[in-house]
């Protein structure tokens, strides 16, 4: 299993001077393993990973995209696939089921006119939906895969793959577990975190266990720091967390190396390295801490 | 009139070290009018920076007023507007021009892409700056000093692309972005829309020479042609190829200005470059 991250930044693309060494590319994670690729999320990483792809000998017929959700940042690569163009290639795309619409209209939405000029009909390659939910276990190839609900407006999907060779946990998109629960409704902030119920109370703690579980052990822990611990008081109700709250679940979790991910599109690459470094600092004995840049290669060293 | 520029590429924001000296952000053009007027035309990823450097001003303080036209709702045109603090701070006003399509009005495009399975924003609702959505026409419009008129320079009802021509005391900016030349009359309509503009700005991001797939986008050529037709005085190329090289674009500009030269043509040439200042 190698793993490959083309896209690391959160909200929104960035080309800036100061933050092209960690990256302006939005979510987009690529892991190979036996010969399968797997694509976790299609911000504008995946047109930089289709870009390697056709520079390649010989291309992969089949793809799996695993989808955490569908917000801006983690769909506007997906026309720039070049693969989605080849009749030859069949393109199997997971992601949250949803009573409000599925997951082909979603996506189709967004490709349409009047937001794009393609139609999805265009589109030449076999495209599989699936939906799932939390909770879901299945095998692409040789690759496990499980998931878990993420705290995230809207709600977005967790997921863990794993094979012989290695563990990685994929959670581009949460809030911590402990002041908002996030779901179908909209987050009202006052400045002050609303009375919750105990079944909120309850709900919260469920689904930081399942998260626990989904990252235990894992070789990598890909998870949302999008904000400094001074931006998460101020923004609670956006469903993000900050570098020191990634740590916390990453510790928790056992799990060997974390890369903070979904960087704000302000952080520069200076802040960056000093937030991986204060983490590192702070970090339980056998936890690395990194931040996810573009270009990152992940593989378990023999 | 002064014109800035937030965002010059086109289709998708390219963070690529090689591109940076042109910029990689997508299309947000920034008119200040001789009394201050702000109209910004176009709210893709360069919208996102020009409200950071906003917020430092009266929009900081929830007193700014700001007029977006729109020239049409693909992605590389829109994406960006949610994004600065400026746009949720009570107070500040958004007046949005653009065109409506036969799949919704300019206000539900908008407010479908920040519905919440797209955005966590939940709908235009949550806008916390005051918003008042027009839909634009070819009846003039007066916005502080300035006169905006605006054309269509497509047909296809479902993704309408209109132009805009801005004149303040006599002087002329002309706007005009993904235009598809192959549909009948355009190319016309065009050059009497831009006809004697101080500047013209184009979306130019392929070459007639490139094999590329392009939705019928107007090439480099056309731009050039369509300034030279319309006896402008500027022409400043936008909407760059995302595959495109800071010394790509500098080869292409030098190459063109040669042919120019040869030509005799009073044309003036350039390529439109992130934080590129101009007065009209």
């Amino acid at each position: 299993m190698r793993v490959r991250i083309w896209g690391t930044r959160g909200s929104y693309p960035v080309a800036h001077a100061h933050m092209l060494r960690y990256g302006g590319n939005t979510t987009c994670v690529e892991v190979e393993a036996e010969g399968h690729c797997i694509i976790l999320d299609a911000g504008t990483g995946l047109r930089m990973l289709s870009e390697a792809l056709q520079r390649l000998p010989a291309q992969p017929r089949q793809y799996d995209l695993l989808i955490t959700h569908t917000h801006w940042d983690h769909i506007i690569g997906f026309p720039f696939f070049a693969p989605l163009f080849d009749p030859n290639v069949s393109l199997d795309i997971y992601g949250l089921a949803r009573t409000q619409s599925s997951l082909r209209t979603t996506l189709a939405g967004a490709l349409s006119d009047p937001l794009f000029p393609l139609q999805f009909d265009d589109l030449r390659a076999q495209l599989n939906f699936f939906e799932i939910g939390a909770g879901s276990e299945f095998e692409l190839g040789p690759v496990k895969v499980r998931t878990a609900l993420a705290n995230h407006p809207y709600r977005a999907l967790a997921y863990r793959l794993e094979t012989s060779r290695g563990v990685l946990t994929f959670i581009p998109d949460t809030g911590p577990f402990h002041t908002v629960l996030f779901g179908e409704q909209r987050i009202e902030w006052a400045g002050q975190p609303t009375a919750r119920s105990q079944s909120e109370l309850r709900e919260l703690a469920a689904m930081k266990e399942a998260i626990l579980e989904l990252a235990y052990g894992a070789d990598w822990l890909i998870y949302d720091a999008q904000f400094t611990d001074a931006q998460y008081a101020r923004f609670p109700h956006w469903g993000h967390s900050s570098a020191s709250q990634a740590r916390e679940i990453a510790e928790a979790a056992q799990v060997r190396q974390l890369i903070l991910f979904h960087h704000d599109p302000h952080r520069t690459d200076t802040e960056l390295d000093q937030i991986v470094a204060k983490q590192q600092s702070l970090a339980a004995p056998g936890l690395l801490v990194t931040a996810a840049f573009e270009g990152m290669e992940l593989e378990r060293r023999p | 009139m002064k014109v800035r520029f937030w965002g010059v590429r086109g289709y998708v924001p390219t963070p690529d070290a090689a591109m940076l000296r042109y910029g990689g952000n997508t299309c947000c053009t920034a008119v200040t009018g001789d009394q201050g007027e702000l109209i910004v035309l176009d709210t893709g990823t360069g919208f996102c920076m020009l409200g950071d450097e906003l917020m430092q001003g009266e929009f900081g303080r929830g007193r700014g007023t700001l007029t977006l036209l729109i020239s049409h709702t693909y992605w590389d045109h829109i994406l960006g507007l949610p994004f600065p603090g400026v746009v949720h701070i009570p107070g500040n006003r958004l007046d949005i021009y653009g065109p409506d399509s036969t799949r919704g009005s300019l206000q539900m495009v908008y407010d479908g892409m920040l519905s919440p399975v797209y955005s966590p924003v939940f709908g235009l609702a949550h806008i916390g700056a005051t918003h008042r959505f027009t839909p634009i026409s070819t009846e003039p419009f007066i916005v502080g000093q300035l006169t905006i008129r605006a054309m269509p320079l497509s047909y296809r009802p479902h993704s309408p692309i209109w132009a805009y021509r801005l004149e303040e005391r006599g002087r002329v900016l002309v706007y005009i972005t993904d235009v598809r030349y192959g549909e009948s009359g355009i190319r016309e309509a065009a050059i009497a829309f831009a006809r004697n503009a101080h500047v013209l700005i184009h979306s130019a991001p392929y070459l007639r020479a490139e094999e590329v797939e392009d939705y019928g986008h107007s090439r480099i050529e056309d731009a050039i042609e369509t300034a030279q037709a319309a006896d402008v005085e500027r022409l400043v190329l936008f909407h760059h190829a995302p595959t495109r090289t800071d010394d790509e674009l500098d080869a292409i500009v030098d190459r063109l200005r040669q042919m120019l030269a040869a030509q005799g043509s009073a044309l003036q040439l350039l390529a439109a470059a992130e934080g590129m200042e101009l007065v009209v």
